[in-house]
């Protein structure tokens, strides 16, 4: 599951490096509530289940996920805020 | 003209003098009272009055004994609590946790009443409002507990309650709860009805009460999916709790949310009881159980209707409210 084609440009970036989820969602969610739609979030999690709870809580919440990478110990998202939050 | 005071009213309960506040809490010898219902139903109905406890619910004695056994097991000196709750197991534990300077955090499900927030924070307590659906790959509804989970894993000074799978919890009830109605009803209960929750309650309350007589009837009221009587959990939409011993239970009865806030209302008004409207439910479930004659019921009334005067006023619609 990597995407490099991807802008990697990011407004602000949260490091849940050794946080098990959902507790990077949880922290994402709140850091989201922080920037204004159409800027971008770069979360870096460790736990694989990141990998699914993500994309779930993006599709949930209307914001946009960017880009997925996974290097050899880190997932790296890319999160677009949405309009309506 | 003069008054005589009944002899039962001058009893040493009018020298009652505490210490401190966990004193108030209840047990065999100072337990919550057990009080008639005569109007919103028929027959020998009690509920047990658990939010005249002093942290106001039936949580204060199972948040008690998990702070107790966690200091018995793990320590508390350094430590940061974590509770996944409604809201009355955070608020018994955060005055308790304040008593022993310890930090507390709570994770509630999103939605519960902004009352319940303000008591928490109030008390100090650092509160994480949780969608029921943070964790996908969780059952829904769970996800406050997922959160403090994956709170306490991450960081070792971080140590969790877990009132769904402390067994102190059923102890609590077990020592306390069941004991007092067994002595207040003077081994007469024949019923006994609460809300579903942790388990905690009816596992507890239960396994003491058949093992006084099998033949206690002990019931279990759960709520529609998708419900608004907080406290409350449906087993269709949140894992079995590990410490329900659905064995125990002898009638499972489902009370929707209209049925459980219409009798709540009626208990404010007809008994002058402002319960909660978990209280609601298991008085609506009462009053559809087939109890003969001679039989006593108890009830847990979980806690009042304060913290809930949000979730009520939309039921009320323009009632009370002046018209032109």
């Amino acid at each position: 599951m990597t995407d490099t084609t991807h802008d990697q440009r990011a407004d602000a970036t949260l490091d849940c490096s050794g946080l098990l989820c959902p507790l990077p969602v949880y922290k994402a969610s709140l850091a989201l509530r922080q920037l204004s739609p159409g800027q971008v979030l770069h979360l870096v999690t460790t736990d694989p289940g990141a990998l699914e709870d993500v994309p779930a809580m993006a599709r949930q919440t209307g914001d946009t996920l960017l880009g997925v990478e996974r290097t050899e110990t880190n997932q790296l998202f890319w999160i677009e805020k949405g309009p309506h939050r | 003209m003069t008054t005589t005071i009944p002899t039962n009213s001058v009893t040493d309960r009018g020298l009652r003098r505490y210490a401190d506040v966990r004193d108030l809490l209840p047990d065999v010898d100072n337990p919550s009272p057990l009080l008639r219902l005569n109007r919103v139903v028929t027959g020998e109905v009690y509920l047990k009055l658990e939010w005249l406890n002093p942290f106001g619910s039936v949580k204060d004695r199972a948040a008690a004994a998990i702070l107790a056994g966690l200091e018995r097991d793990v320590g508390l000196d350094g430590r940061h609590l974590v509770e996944a709750t409604s809201g009355n197991t955070g608020i018994a534990l955060a005055a308790l946790a304040a008593l022993h300077r310890i930090p507390v955090t709570v994770t509630v499900p999103e939605g519960i009443p902004e009352e319940k927030k303000v008591i928490l924070r109030m008390l100090g307590a650092e509160v994480w409002e949780t969608p029921d659906d943070l964790c996908p790959m969780d059952m829904p509804k769970d996800g406050a507990i997922a959160l403090a989970r994956s709170l306490v894993a991450s960081e070792n000074r971080f140590v969790l309650g877990d009132q769904y799978r402390n067994h102190d919890n059923v102890t609590a009830h077990y020592t306390t709860t069941g004991p007092e109605i067994w002595r207040q009803t003077e081994g007469r209960v024949r019923w006994f009805v609460t809300g579903l929750g942790t388990g905690g309650t009816v596992t507890g309350v239960g396994r003491y009460l058949k093992e006084r007589d099998r033949s206690i009837k002990v019931v279990a009221v759960e709520p529609q999916p998708g419900h608004r009587i907080p406290g409350l959990k449906s087993l269709a939409e949140a894992k079995q709790p590990e410490i329900l011993d659905l064995d125990l239970i002898d009638e499972l009865v489902r009370v929707d949310d209209e049925p459980a806030y219409d009798t709540t209302r009626r208990l404010w008004r007809e008994e002058a009881l402002t319960v909660g409207p978990s209280t609601g439910a298991v008085v609506a479930a009462i009053g559809r159980l087939d109890i003969g004659e001679e039989e006593p019921v108890v009830g847990i009334s979980a806690d009042s209707g304060f913290k809930y005067t949000t979730y009520l006023a939309e039921t009320l619609g323009d009632e009370g409210l002046p018209r032109p």
